[in-house]
C-alpha cells in the first residue's frame, strides 16, 4: 500500500468507525429496474445506448461536466465506443440523472453548483441535446445539492441533500412540471423522530406510498474525505432515518429509524409485493422496509454486506425486475456482490467479483443479462493515484458469472469521472418527426 | 351503459390474456421478443378524503384546433374550460390492453358514476381526443363513440374529438406532454404502432391541469375524489 493510498483507506475506516459510534457517502441511482413506476417506456430488450453523467476533471479534455453516450448494442459497428458527448460548460459536481415520465427528457444536476440541466433524448436518442437549464434551484427552493430526479406524471420530484442557509443535511424536495416550472417545495420532517435529512425517493403507487432516505449536507459531502473524518462534530451529521409519505397528499406519515445513512431505495416490482430494500452505507447492512399484516410500515436489518470491519462501503444497489435478487457495489474493495432475495427477510449472498479498483454505480438491463459498472463516487472522495480508475465496464451475466463485454476508459478518452448511467433506445424516437424538428431546441 | 363498460373490460382482458400486444401504456420493448403483459395495477389503499389535500397546478392546458364528430372545427379550449374536464388521448386502432381500452373503460366508469351524482353531473365533462388524425377522422370517431352518442345517457357531457392533421395535433401533444412513438408492429406485422404512455388529464374550470393519471395510478375512486376536491376549492 502506497503512502498516498493510506490516508484514504484510513479515512474511510475512520469514517465508518465514527459512524458506528455516532451516527455516511453519496452515491447512486441507476438501472432499468429502478425507474419511476410512472415511466411506461421501459426498455425491456437490448438497450442501444448508455448515457453517462460525467464529472469534469481540470486539465482533462475540456474539463467540463458532460453527458457521454456509449453505443451498447452488440450488433452495432460502434459497439462499446463513445458516439456522442455534450458538455454543459463548467464543473458542478455532476452526480445523478432521471427521466421524465415520457422518457423524452433526461434531467441531470450538480451537487455543488445546484444547477439542473435538461437533455432532450427523445428527438434523437443517439445525440442528447440541452434544451433547458434551471440555475435558480437554490434561490427558489432554499435547498442545495439536487440529487434524485424522480418522475411523476407530468412532473419531476427533485430531492436535495442540503439547504442554502447553513448547508447542513436538513433539506427537502421540490416538485417541477416537466417543462421546468417550480410547482411546490416540501421540507423533510424534523419532528416525530425526523432528522430533516434527504437522499433518495421511491414511489409505490399501488400503496399510495413514497419512501425517502437520508445522507448528509453540502458541508460534509464537498469536503475532502480525510478532513471530514477528522472532524468529530461533522461526523455526527449524517442521516439515520427513512420517511414513509402519503403520496397523494405528499405529507410525512411515519419516520423509520434506519441508522447508517440509508441510500438507494428499491421497491420490489413483483405484483403483490409490499416491500422495498436499501443499503446503509457505513454500517454495511441491508434493510427491509415492509408492511406488516396490519398494514403498518416498518424497517429491519436483514443482512450484512461483506465484512463491516473491512469497510466495504456499499454505494449502489440494483434489484431484479421480479425482486428475486440484488446487486450490491462496494466502493472500497471494488467488489460487486449478488444477493438472493427469494426470502427478502433473509437475503443470501451467492456471488462476488472484484470489478475495479474503485466502483460506485451498478445498472442492470430489464432482463438482468447485462450489468454496467461505473467508477466515480464524488470528486473529493474518489481514490488517489493509480487507484483512481475512471471507467464504465459492461458485463454479461448468465446467472453464474459476470463476463466482461466492453470497457470505456474515461481518463484515456479525456472525459472525466464516470458517475450515473441511464439507458436509451432507438425505439424511443418520437412519432411525427417532421413536426418535431421544427420545435426542437426548446422545452415545449 | 353497463353493457358497454363490460364490453370494454372484456376486450381489454381478452387482449391482455392473449398477450397480443406489449407496448403503449405498459412498457415498450425495444426490439426484443414479446414478454407476458404486466398485470393490471391494483389500488391497495384508502384514498385520502376529498378536500384534505391539494392538487398541484401542473400547467395550463394547451389550446389548438380540433374537430368534433361532425367535422366541425373548434378551439380545444371550448372543451377544457368552465367545467372540470377529464381528458384522455387515444387512437382507435390501439390494441394495448393497458392503453386506450383501459382509458375508455375508466372514462365509462366515470360516465356512469358522475351521472349518478346530481352535484357533479353538470360540472364535469369527459373528452376523448385522438392522436392519429390520419386514420381517426371525425367519422371514425363518431363510430367509436356511437354507443355513447346513441345513448340518452345520464346527462354527462362526453366529447369525442380529433384533429385535421399532425401539424395541428403535435402542439397539443407537446402542450400536454403526451408522448407518442412509432414502434414496429407486433408479431411480424409491418404496420407500425403508436406507442404511448396512457395518460388521463384532470383539468379545472380555469383550464389548468391539476392531476395526470397513468396506468399505474388510474383508479376511478381516486379520480372521483380528485374531482370532488376541485369542486370543494
Amino acid at each position: 500500500m502506497s503512502s498516498r493510498r493510506f490516508p484514504l483507506l484510513f479515512g474511510l475506516f475512520a469514517l465508518a468507525l465514527a459512524f458506528a459510534l455516532i451516527g455516511a457517502p453519496t452515491l447512486a441511482r441507476a438501472d432499468e429496474t429502478c425507474n419511476s413506476p410512472y415511466m411506461g417506456n421501459l426498455i425491456k430488450g437490448q438497450e442501444d445506448y448508455v448515457y453517462v453523467w460525467t464529472l469534469g476533471v481540470p486539465g482533462l479534455g475540456d474539463g467540463s461536466d458532460k453527458l457521454v453516450t456509449i453505443d451498447a448494442n452488440p450488433k452495432s459497428a460502434t459497439y462499446g465506443r463513445v458516439i456522442h458527448k455534450v458538455s454543459v460548460g463548467g464543473r458542478g459536481e455532476a452526480h445523478h440523472m432521471g427521466f421524465t415520465d415520457d422518457r423524452r427528457f433526461l434531467w441531470a444536476g450538480g451537487l455543488d453548483d445546484s444547477k439542473i440541466v435538461v437533455f432532450d433524448v427523445g428527438t434523437d436518442p443517439a445525440k442528447p441535446k440541452i434544451v433547458k437549464r434551471i440555475n435558480d434551484f437554490a434561490t427558489k427552493t432554499g435547498f442545495v445539492g439536487p440529487h434524485t430526479y424522480y418522475a411523476m406524471p407530468g412532473r419531476m420530484l427533485v430531492q436535495a441533500l442540503s439547504n442554502a442557509k447553513d448547508k447542513s443535511g436538513v433539506t427537502g424536495f421540490a416538485v417541477y412540471s416537466n417543462r421546468g416550472d417550480l410547482i411546490n417545495v416540501v421540507s423533510m420532517p424534523t419532528d416525530k423522530g425526523g432528522d430533516g435529512y434527504g437522499y433518495d425517493l421511491a414511489i409505490n403507487p399501488e400503496k399510495n406510498v413514497m419512501l425517502s432516505s437520508s445522507f448528509t449536507g453540502h458541508v460534509n459531502y464537498m469536503r475532502p474525505l480525510d478532513k471530514l473524518v477528522g472532524d468529530a462534530e461533522a461526523m455526527k451529521k449524517f442521516g439515520n432515518t427513512m420517511v414513509v409519505w402519503d403520496l397523494k397528499a405528499l405529507q410525512p406519515r411515519k419516520v423509520l429509524a434506519v441508522p447508517g445513512a440509508p441510500l438507494e431505495i428499491r421497491w420490489s416490482l413483483r405484483t403483490g409485493d409490499n416491500w422495498a430494500i436499501t443499503a446503509a452505507a457505513l454500517t454495511s447492512k441491508l434493510w427491509l422496509i415492509k408492511q406488516d399484516s396490519a398494514g403498518e410500515w416498518g424497517a429491519k436489518e436483514v443482512a450484512t454486506i461483506g465484512d463491516p470491519a473491512k469497510i466495504p462501503l456499499p454505494v449502489d444497489i440494483s434489484i431484479n425486475r421480479d425482486g428475486s435478487g440484488l446487486w450490491v457495489n462496494t466502493f472500497m474493495d471494488g467488489t460487486t456482490r449478488y444477493f438472493d432475495l427469494t426470502n427478502p427477510e433473509q437475503p443470501k449472498q451467492t456471488y462476488e467479483k472484484v470489478t475495479g479498483k474503485q466502483i460506485n454505480m451498478i445498472s442492470q438491463s430489464w432482463d438482468g443479462k447485462r450489468v454496467y459498472i461505473g467508477s466515480s463516487l464524488l470528486a473529493n472522495w474518489d481514490k488517489p493515484g493509480d487507484l483512481n480508475e475512471q471507467f464504465v465496464r459492461a458485463f454479461n451475466w448468465d446467472g453464474k458469472e459476470l463476463t466482461p463485454a466492453f470497457e470505456v476508459d474515461f481518463t484515456k478518452e479525456k472525459l472525466g469521472r464516470a458517475h450515473h448511467m441511464k439507458f436509451g433506445a432507438k425505439a424511443m424516437k418520437l412519432a411525427y418527426p417532421e413536426m418535431r424538428t421544427a420545435r426542437a431546441g426548446s422545452l415545449r | 351503459m353497463s353493457s358497454l363498460r363490460a364490453l370494454a373490460a372484456a376486450v381489454a382482458w381478452a387482449l391482455a390474456l392473449a398477450g397480443a400486444v406489449g407496448t403503449g401504456g405498459g412498457a415498450a420493448a425495444a426490439h426484443e421478443p414479446p414478454m407476458a403483459p404486466d398485470p393490471p395495477a391494483m389500488m391497495d389503499f384508502v384514498p385520502p378524503a376529498p378536500g384534505t389535500y391539494q392538487l398541484h397546478a401542473i400547467m395550463p392546458s394547451p389550446d389548438g384546433h380540433v374537430l368534433d364528430v361532425r367535422g366541425r372545427r373548434a378551439p380545444l379550449a371550448r372543451f377544457t374550460r368552465d367545467k372540470i374536464t377529464v381528458l384522455s388521448f387515444i387512437y382507435t386502432g390501439c390494441a394495448d390492453a393497458r392503453g386506450c381500452p383501459l382509458a375508455y373503460q375508466v372514462l365509462h366508469t366515470m360516465y356512469d358514476r358522475l351521472g349518478g351524482s346530481p352535484d357533479l353531473r353538470d360540472r364535469v365533462r369527459l373528452v376523448t381526443l385522438s392522436f392519429d388524425p390520419a386514420h381517426d377522422t371525425p367519422e371514425v370517431m363518431r363510430r367509436y363513440a356511437n354507443g355513447v352518442l346513441a345513448d340518452k345517457g345520464p346527462g354527462v357531457e362526453w366529447a369525442f374529438l380529433t384533429t385535421a392533421s399532425s401539424r395541428e395535433l403535435v402542439p397539443l401533444l407537446d402542450g400536454f406532454g403526451q408522448d407518442v412513438r412509432l414502434e414496429p408492429g407486433a408479431h411480424g406485422t409491418k404496420a407500425p404502432r403508436l406507442g404511448h404512455v396512457l395518460k388521463v388529464f384532470l383539468i379545472d374550470p380555469r383550464g389548468v391541469v391539476r392531476e395526470i393519471y397513468t396506468t399505474s395510478y388510474l383508479f376511478p375512486d381516486v379520480l372521483l375524489n380528485d374531482i370532488e376536491t376541485l369542486r370543494l376549492e
